[in-house]
């Protein structure tokens, strides 16, 4: 009797040590390793924006091996599935916020980083360009979402071009469903012709699933990484 | 349960606990690094997509 009643308190014990020990990988570890795993995708970004040929000098054989810099602005090759292509920049949710874009938008990739509709418009090509985030967790990358308003700058560069998009719609509630809000031109969002937009996409309420937070944007201006960083990120 | 655990590991009790501390960690690097990473997204933190993908 006495071991049966002893090996039970022994394992009510250890599955108190298992939660308490699964609350602080939810909420602290999640957060160390998508730090380290966003900062390591923002050093390959920046590996292959270095390594790449700076064709707008070399016009001739360079600019056959980087498409991208042929037209204004110049329309990107295909993303590749869980790689990152551009990198994020709000300034209303922190100075030194930045955070990579990944294409495809699976749990494993937005572990890594913020994640892209594959099917939604490319980085400043007319269309609708979508992106996901964790809210809570994996770092907390969109965890002042709300606090996003109008005419806030949402900035990202693809290594060749900064592109600024401003925020026009606040952050909208809606249902996980409501796959309208990431369409080329989203409905609800007041806007009413095609043009250059941009999505994001969080959960809401903040460690629930019931909703999402919605904001839209349009893409106000570009400018060549030579120029210097935009208006938007100066200080 | 852990007295019999206690009771099978060998050497004096200060080689047992080294012992049982090394085990401690082994379990805990197991459920860091295995069973949490799967049970997590079981939890509803990860949907911020509006297609359910």
């Amino acid at each position: 009797m006495r071991v049966v009643v002893r090996t039970f308190s022994e394992l009510c014990i250890t599955v108190g040590a298992v939660i308490v020990l699964f609350v602080v990988y939810v909420l602290f570890w999640t957060g160390v390793k998508a730090d380290s795993a966003m900062d390591r995708q923002i050093d390959v970004l920046q590996d292959q924006w270095a390594k790449r040929p700076v064709a707008t000098a070399t016009p001739a054989p360079d600019a056959s091996a980087d498409p991208s810099t042929d037209s204004s602005p110049p329309k990107p090759a295909a993303y590749q599935d869980g790689k990152p292509f551009a990198v994020m920049y709000i300034p209303r949710l922190g100075f030194t916020w930045n955070k990579p874009v990944l294409e495809d938008t699976k749990v494993g990739t937005l572990k890594k980083g913020l994640g892209h509709y594959s099917g939604t418009a490319q980085l400043g090509q007319k269309g609708n360009f979508s992106v996901a985030g964790h809210r809570r967790t994996y770092g907390d990358p969109f965890k002042d979402f709300p606090k996003l308003r109008r005419g806030d700058a949402v900035v990202l560069t693809d290594g060749t071009t900064w592109f600024t998009y401003l925020i026009d719609t606040g952050p909208y509630k809606t249902v996980p469903s409501d796959i309208g809000v990431i369409d080329p031109v989203p409905r609800k969002s007041g806007y009413d012709e095609p043009g250059r937009y941009l999505t994001l996409t969080t959960c809401e309420p903040e460690w629930g699933h019931s909703h999402r937070l919605i904001v839209w944007a349009h893409l106000d201006s570009t400018q060549p990484v030579e120029a210097g960083k935009p208006e938007a990120l100066r200080r | 349960m852990y007295g019999w655990i206690w009771r099978h590991l060998p050497g004096n009790a200060w080689v047992r606990a080294l012992i049982s501390l090394v085990l401690v960690l082994a379990v805990v690097y197991v459920l860091f690094q295995y069973i949490f990473p799967w049970a997590e997204p079981l939890l509803p933190f990860n949907d911020v997509t509006v297609d359910g993908q």
